[in-house]
Formats: C-alpha cells, sequence, structure tokens
C-alpha cells in the first residue's frame, strides 16, 4: 500500500515537473529599436524586450536588463520591434458569409461573435504582416448590423482569441444601405436608425433607473436591447460606416452629440476631410480607409484622405483595410500609401498601432509597447511603413505566431 | 498616303501645296519651340535662385524674338539643335554605376554626355537637380488606357489624365497592346518605340485542344524551316529541287515563323507550375525566346525557367493562397522575384493593376509601378536588382534596351527627377522628361502639388476647403441644444452690436 501510494506520489511529481517544462519561461527580445507607441512616445534604441506569461514584463537596454535563466533568446540586432498592428475595420476574422444578415433596415441584438473563426487563412495572412488584433464587425448592407468582436490574429479557440465582446456596435449611413428594399433615402435612414437608438436608449434608462432604485418596477427583458446597455455607458463605441461629408456631419450629430455615444468614424473617404474641424471639435475617432486618395476633379488634384483630415485638425486618426477590400496583411502599407499622399510617417504609425487601440478602449492592454500589456508585437527589418521592410515575425500574447524563417514567405 | 489624298489635283497645285508645307513648317516649328523656351524662362525667373526646394529651371536662350527677317536665318533657328541639360543631381545611371553632381546634356532627345566637366551649350534649357536624385525613366511591360489602339500615333490623347498620371509615377516607356511606346504628354513625336513586341501563345493547361493546335503549328513551321534549310544545301548540286511552298505559312504561322527564326519574342500567361513547366519545355523544345506573364508559382521551380534562358513578369504582392490539397508547395511568394533573379530569370516587376485608377484605392496601379518594385525588396532583392526590374530588364525583356532603361550616352534621353530614393514611399517626382523634352513637372501640375511641396515630411499644402456652407463654431456644436443654440447666437449678435454702438460713440 505504502509503496503503491509512494509510486502514485512519484507519477504525480513527474507529471508536475513535465507540465513546468511544457510552460516556456519567457522570451527575450534583442533589437535595434522599440517603437514603443506609450503616451511618452518612447523610442528605446538598442533594447532588450522581456516577455512572461503573455505579457511583457521589461524593456531596457542590454546591460541593464538580465535575462533570466530559460528564456529563449530572440536576437534580432539590426530590426524594430513594433507593436503589433490593431484594425478597427475587419470582415475576415471570420466568415465573411455570416456578416450580412440583411433581415430589417436595422438589425440590433446581433453579434458577430458567433462568426469568429480563429486560425482561418485570412487570419494567418494578416499575421504575416504584423497585424495582431482586428475588429471583426458585420457588414453594410443594412443600417445597423450588429456588434462586432475584437479578435487577436493567434490562438486556436474563439474563447482565446477574443479580446472584448461586444468590440463595438457597427452603424452604417448611407453609402450601401440604402440598397437595402431597392432604394432608400438618407432622410428615411437617419429616422429609423434613431429611432432604433432611442428605443435602445429608453430601454436603458428604464433598466438604470429600476438599478438605481428610481422604481421598482422591473422593466421588461428584451435580449435584442441587452448589448445597448454597455453601449449607453460607455463600455464600447459604436462603429459607423460614413462616407461623403454630409453623412459624417449627420453621424456626428446624431450619434456624437445628441445621444452621447462613444463614436469611432469608419471609412471617412470622398470629400469627408473637408468637416475635419467638426470632427476635430467632437470627440469622435477617425479611421480612414480603405480609400487614400481622393480624387477632386474640379481642381484636378488627387487629395489624400488622411492628409485632408490631419490638416483639418484632426488628430485621433487611424487607417484601416475594411479586409478584404484591400487584404489585412496590408494594412501597414495603407498607411504607407496615406503618407505617400501628404500625410507624416510617425502618426501614421500610430494610426495603426496605438490609435485603433484607443479608438475602442483597449489601449490598456494592447497598442503600445510597455510592462504589463499584452505581449502583441511585430519584428520588422526596419520602419514597418516601407514596403521594403518586411515583418519577421509576429508575437501574439506571448507566442510566436509567424516566423518568415520557418514558412514559406507569402508576404 | 498624302500622295494619294493629292493625286486627282494637277502637278502645279501639287508643287504649289508642298511649298506652302515647307514654308510654313519651320515658322510653326520656330513659334513652338520659342513658346517652350519662353515659358521655361519666364517661370525661372519666377522663381527666386534660393529656393532650393525645388529643382530649378532656368534657360539662357535669349533669342525668343519674333524676327522674322530672312528664310534663311529661319532655317538656321530650325536646325539648331534643342539641348536640355540636367546639372547637379545624384544620377543613378544603372548600367554604371552613380555619379554624385554629374551633368546629363541631352541634344534633339538624345543622351549626348553623361559626366563632370560636359561643357553646357548656351541655348541649352537647364535644370538644376542639386540634392536631388535622377533616374532614367521607368518601364513598365503592361499598360492599360494611356495609349489609344491601333496606331497609336493616331489614338493616343496626349493630353491624357492617365498619361499625366503614369508620368507622375516616373514612368516613360509602356507596352501599351503590343506595342511598346513612351508617354510624350503633349505631342505625338517619337511616341513609338517599337511595334509589335511580342508574338503572344496560349499554351494552358484548362484548353487542351488549344494546346494541341498550338503544337501542330509549331511543328509544321518547324518543318517548312528545315525544308527551307535542306533546299539551301542541295539546290546547287541539285537543280530539281523545289523550293519549299510558303504558300500554307500566313497569317499566325507566319508569326510562328518569326517566333522560330528568332526574329519575335513570345509572351504567354501562366501562373500555376504546370503551365510554366510546359511553356518552358515548349520554348526549349522549339528553340524560342519566352516571357511568361504572372509566373505566380515559378518561384517553386526557378531553376526550370532559369536553365532555359526565359523572362517573367512578376506582380510581387500577388496573393495567390496555396492549394492546400498539393503535396508540393504553392500559391504566390513575394519571394518570387527575388529566387527568379537569383536564377538567371531576367525579372519585370509589375503591380497588380496595370491601368490607372481614380476612385480611391492607393498603391495597386500603375502610377506606384515604383513601390511595387519596393516590394520585391521585401522579398528579398536588394535596391539596384529591384531598380533593374523597372528599367533596363524590363526594357531588355521588350527587346528595347538600345533605346531606354538607363543613362547611357547614345540612349535616348528619358530621366526623371525625384526627391529622394525612386523606391522610396515618400519620395516624390518633381521632373519627368521624355525624348529630352519635359513631360511632367510637379510645380506646373495641379495634381499632386500640393503633396510635399518642399520635399521631405512636411505638411500637406493646399487650399482648406471648410467651411462651405455650415457656419457652425466648435462652441455652437458643444451645445446641442437648438434653443440654447439660438440662444447663443444672439447673445453673440447683441454683443457684435454693442460693440458697433461703442464705434459709433467713441467716432462722435
Amino acid at each position: 500500500m505504502n509503496a503503491r501510494n509512494a509510486l502514485l506520489g512519484l507519477l504525480l511529481a513527474g507529471l508536475s515537473a513535465a507540465a513546468v517544462a511544457d510552460e516556456p519561461a519567457g522570451m527575450a527580445f534583442r533589437v535595434a529599436k522599440v517603437v514603443s507607441m506609450d503616451r511618452s512616445e518612447t523610442v528605446h534604441n538598442d533594447a532588450i524586450v522581456l516577455v512572461q506569461g503573455g505579457r511583457i514584463t521589461q524593456i531596457g537596454k542590454p546591460g541593464e536588463v538580465t535575462i533570466p535563466e530559460g528564456f529563449t533568446r530572440h536576437e534580432h540586432p539590426e530590426a524594430w520591434l513594433v507593436p503589433g498592428l490593431i484594425d478597427c475595420h475587419n470582415h475576415t476574422a471570420g466568415t465573411l458569409s455570416d456578416l450580412n444578415d440583411m433581415i430589417y433596415q436595422t438589425n440590433p441584438g446581433l453579434n458577430t461573435r458567433a462568426a469568429i473563426e480563429p486560425e482561418n487563412d485570412n487570419i494567418k495572412e494578416a499575421r504575416t504582416g504584423g497585424v495582431t488584433s482586428v475588429l471583426l464587425i458585420p457588414g453594410s448592407g443594412t443600417n445597423m448590423s450588429g456588434f462586432g468582436t475584437i479578435s487577436k490574429t493567434g490562438g486556436k479557440t474563439p474563447d482565446e482569441v477574443i479580446v472584448r465582446s461586444p468590440g463595438s456596435l457597427k452603424i452604417a449611413q448611407s453609402g450601401n444601405p440604402e440598397w437595402y428594399f431597392g432604394g432608400n433615402s438618407r432622410r428615411f435612414m437617419n429616422w429609423n436608425t434613431r429611432q432604433t437608438l432611442l428605443k435602445a436608449k429608453a430601454y436603458h434608462e428604464a433598466w438604470e433607473a429600476f438599478e438605481q432604485g428610481e422604481t421598482t418596477v422591473e422593466p421588461a427583458h428584451n435580449p435584442i436591447f441587452e448589448d445597448f446597455r454597455g453601449l449607453f455607458r460607455k463600455e464600447y463605441p459604436a462603429s459607423v460606416h460614413t462616407q461623403a461629408y454630409q453623412v459624417l456631419l449627420t453621424t456626428v450629430d446624431m450619434l456624437s452629440l445628441q445621444l452621447g455615444i462613444w463614436t469611432v468614424l469608419d471609412h471617412c473617404t470622398f470629400d469627408a476631410w473637408k468637416v475635419g474641424p467638426i470632427v476635430a471639435a467632437s470627440d469622435c475617432w477617425t479611421i480612414n480607409g480603405p480609400r487614400q486618395y481622393q480624387f477632386d476633379r474640379t481642381a484636378a488634384r488627387m487629395i489624400g484622405n488622411a492628409s485632408g483630415w490631419w490638416k483639418n485638425g484632426v488628430r485621433k486618426l487611424g487607417i484601416n483595410t475594411d479586409a478584404p477590400v484591400v487584404p489585412q496583411r496590408e494594412l501597414s502599407y495603407q498607411a504607407t500609401m496615406a503618407c505617400w499622399y501628404g500625410w507624416q510617417p510617425y502618426p501614421a504609425l500610430k494610426g495603426v498601432t496605438s490609435i485603433p487601440a484607443e479608438a475602442l478602449g483597449v489601449y490598456d492592454r494592447v497598442g503600445s509597447i510597455e510592462a504589463g500589456k499584452d505581449a502583441d508585437f511585430g519584428i520588422w527589418t526596419g520602419n514597418p511603413l516601407d514596403p521594403r521592410s518586411a515583418c519577421l515575425k509576429t508575437i501574439v500574447d506571448g507566442k510566436v505566431v509567424y516566423d518568415a524563417a520557418k514558412s514559406i514567405r507569402r508576404f | 498616303m498624302n500622295r494619294h489624298l493629292i493625286r486627282p489635283f494637277n502637278w502645279q497645285v501639287l508643287v504649289g501645296l508642298t511649298l506652302a508645307v515647307l514654308l510654313a513648317l519651320p515658322a510653326l516649328a520656330q513659334d513652338e519651340d520659342g513658346r517652350r523656351r519662353g515659358k521655361r524662362g519666364r517661370r525661372a525667373r519666377s522663381q527666386p535662385t534660393t529656393q532650393a526646394s525645388q529643382p530649378t529651371t532656368t534657360s539662357t536662350t535669349t533669342s525668343t524674338s519674333t524676327s522674322t527677317s530672312t528664310t534663311s536665318a529661319e532655317s538656321e533657328e530650325e536646325e539648331r539643335p534643342a539641348y536640355l541639360a540636367v546639372i547637379n543631381g545624384r544620377v543613378h545611371t544603372i548600367t554604371d554605376g552613380t555619379l554624385i553632381g554629374a551633368t546629363i546634356l541631352c541634344k534633339d532627345g538624345v543622351i549626348e554626355a553623361i559626366g563632370g566637366g560636359v561643357r553646357v551649350p548656351d541655348e541649352a534649357e537647364v535644370i538644376d537637380a542639386a540634392g536631388f536624385d535622377v533616374y532614367p525613366g521607368l518601364v513598365a511591360c503592361g499598360a492599360g488606357g494611356i495609349h489609344g489602339g491601333g496606331d497609336k500615333r493616331d489614338t493616343t490623347n496626349v493630353f491624357g489624365l492617365n498619361m499625366e498620371i503614369a508620368l507622375a509615377g516616373g514612368i516613360t516607356t509602356t507596352l501599351s497592346g503590343n506595342d511598346a511606346a513612351k508617354l510624350t504628354y503633349g505631342t505625338t513625336d517619337g511616341l513609338l518605340v517599337r511595334k509589335n513586341v511580342f508574338a503572344s501563345l496560349r499554351y494552358s493547361a484548362n484548353r487542351p485542344l488549344e494546346r494541341a493546335r498550338l503544337r501542330e503549328d509549331l511543328e509544321k513551321v518547324r518543318d517548312y524551316l528545315r525544308a527551307v534549310q535542306r533546299y539551301t544545301l542541295i539546290k546547287e548540286r541539285d537543280e530539281d529541287a523545289e523550293e519549299p511552298d510558303k504558300s500554307e505559312i500566313k497569317g499566325k504561322l507566319d508569326e510562328y515563323l518569326k517566333l522560330l527564326k528568332g526574329e519575335r519574342v513570345a509572351i504567354a500567361s501562366a501562373n500555376e507550375v504546370g503551365d510554366i513547366r510546359a511553356l518552358v519545355g515548349l520554348a526549349e523544345q522549339f528553340g524560342f525566346e519566352l516571357v511568361i506573364r504572372g509566373a505566380t508559382e515559378a518561384w517553386s521551380i526557378a531553376e526550370e525557367p532559369g536553365r532555359a534562358k526565359v523572362s517573367a513578369i512578376v506582380t510581387p504582392r500577388n496573393s495567390t493562397s496555396p492549394d492546400e490539397r498539393l503535396n508540393r508547395p504553392s500559391g504566390a511568394s513575394i519571394e518570387n522575384a527575388a529566387i527568379l533573379a537569383r536564377h538567371g530569370v531576367p525579372v519585370a516587376v509589375l503591380p497588380a493593376s496595370t491601368s490607372i485608377t481614380l476612385w480611391g484605392l492607393a498603391g495597386r496601379d500603375l502610377l506606384h509601378l515604383n513601390m511595387e518594385a519596393a516590394f520585391a525588396v521585401r522579398g528579398g532583392m536588394r535596391n539596384d536588382e529591384a531598380l533593374r526590374t523597372i528599367t533596363i530588364d524590363a526594357a531588355r525583356i521588350m527587346r528595347i534596351d538600345d533605346r531606354v532603361g538607363s543613362l547611357e550616352v547614345g540612349k535616348d534621353a528619358d530621366l526623371v527627377i525625384c526627391d529622394g530614393d525612386i523606391l522610396s514611399y515618400m519620395t516624390q517626382v518633381h521632373h519627368t522628361i521624355v525624348n529630352g523634352r519635359v513631360a511632367y513637372a510637379k510645380a506646373d501640375s495641379s495634381l499632386y502639388r500640393h503633396i510635399r511641396p518642399a520635399g521631405g515630411p512636411i505638411e500637406t499644402d493646399f487650399d482648406d476647403q471648410w467651411p462651405r456652407s455650415l457656419e457652425w463654431s466648435a462652441e455652437d456644436l458643444a451645445t446641442t441644444d437648438p434653443a440654447a443654440r439660438k440662444k447663443a447666437k444672439e447673445a453673440e449678435k447683441k454683443a457684435d452690436e454693442g460693440k458697433e454702438a461703442e464705434k459709433e460713440a467713441a467716432a462722435e
């Protein structure tokens, strides 16, 4: 009996030892430059970044940082370490065919959480471009197509990859949803969207009143509007498909100013940059793309959308791909093109790292290289905005999810 | 053509017309020439010489006066060669290294001299490219929507927007249809470089019948060629020898005859390994020169086209997914261009779209040919190798490298002057020169003038078009209540009235 127990004990001890050995101790990255994108906009030259338990634990000079025993060393003394790129407007982190349920003109209550498909081909491709987080949002076939999901590009199960669900509410102003029923005008669509949001707000306010003891009558439960409570509590934003400048004005006015919704303006293309001063004065975030320029036929000139926004005072400015319109892996190239057409490289790099993280309210976890944040970053041969630079490795949650040296280089 | 039109008239009219044309020609030419020089001269005067941000254009021509004293003076004026000199730039010759501060002297559209200590004639139009990079004009092995169809000199809109945009991308020569043509903005002179560049073949596994027919045709032509060879050998000895019948070798077969004689280069689209391999085999068997367009999976069998001296036109950023069912590497790779070049395959690079797009998706059309070459660097090419894929190697593939693709004495004066490395995304083209003539000048064109006008990463400079009709201030917007907004407006109005009243009082 004793011998049996002892054997069992030994066996258990062996198992736990094996478990410890399976868990990698951590990783140390030696790089030429860390573009941290933290609040003080630090750039560490010749640095070591330590990663443990899926998080960044320390950043410092080679002399200052002691690499603990057992850490895997990644020596890239000539490379840049850049925060994982983040896309606020993605349709490929899940199954594309599951994203456009055009049932009514507005479809509150839908959610892309069920459509998330980790390790799909598009997501694997995204990693080759150093992209680590994307917001999977439903399509713009109707004015309100449901809630999106913020998802990492590394991880095997939905639970592993989801950063936050709901990620944001997708609202589409005109420039697609008018074709529902074969042709609605903006007049009806704005009225209809506002009605849906007002109903949701009323629902939220009724429950707030009940929960704070202002009334004893419990409101009827309505699953369709349940997710809107977080929206009106400003726990997550609305991602709004907007294009021409009139639509931008309606969106700022209706969503941000009248309804007090945390608003992320997506696309913001054509001549929308002309309303820059109004957007700059509001709380809205501007995430431009996939179109990067507007051909002004009257003046015969090519205006870069991002440079138009920037010139008109908008600083909460990011870039998207609208994948698969532009392949998700080319997010950095979208920022490159924004620069070609007149924007500046550093703000453009911010526009695909810290800005989208802040726009979605996940900057406490991703979007910069700081101790305590998720270990999501790319190792690049140089400035990620230069098409000549290649992404060598992509790390998500402290795991190497893409290694150019070990795979056929697609991008 | 002219003779045919004039035939119904009698010979006196013909002589008269000819004389009139002969007399009018020099006058027209001088007028055109003088206007061009005059414009340049004026612009040079209006630009202070201290402004080093633009390559300054100066002209030392003083004789733009409209003196029409004698015919002989006019003809002398006409015969005087047109000189253009680009001085002080970093000259990337492509084939002979980089020359710092060298002068490129162009005479009548041809490069006359390159180097230090080149004497610039007094009458030359001079572009000072100090601080700028000078490259040969870029060559694109494929383009749509820039030149017209048929005879390009008749159908091309030489003031077309697409042409101007492509010039802004530094492109001076393209394969349009099956002709190598230049982007001679504003003139049709020197537009065509080479007609009928390629013999187009289709040889895909998806069309087995077509494959069989092509082989049959090629065999027929080869048999004919052999018969001709035999005939030339025996006709001396054998008087009865019959000359092979050429009557059947016409149309398509005549084209194949040129191909097998080495007078033409074949071009064919192929992306999958099977198709590439079959084409390479066909070229080896029949001994013709071949260019493969697309060549998506060529990286996985690069030694085969390399051995057969086959060339390739590739798009590095091709995103064809691998076929997971196959037990071999498949799909596109960013390393395609680099791997092929390493195996001795001459490579030209083209963007995914070979036309000009105006609808907002950036970086995928012909304008960004240089960016596609930058993606070849991402895939492992060196900068100088990638540059060759859009200059000399592209020209070689089209067999026009005796005229374009590098900066060499005797070659066409096609130049690009830009404010940095042409493979960098922050670089803008400032001048594109085609046949020794400024075809695009950034400062003179409204298209991209506002983008970094002084070079370097500074802000865009264009008119702020806001506000158009809405006149809300930020404070107004902060107040969402229309009543409050109205109140604020009224208060503002009152305050203004008060001020005016004060002013009036003060005046009194």
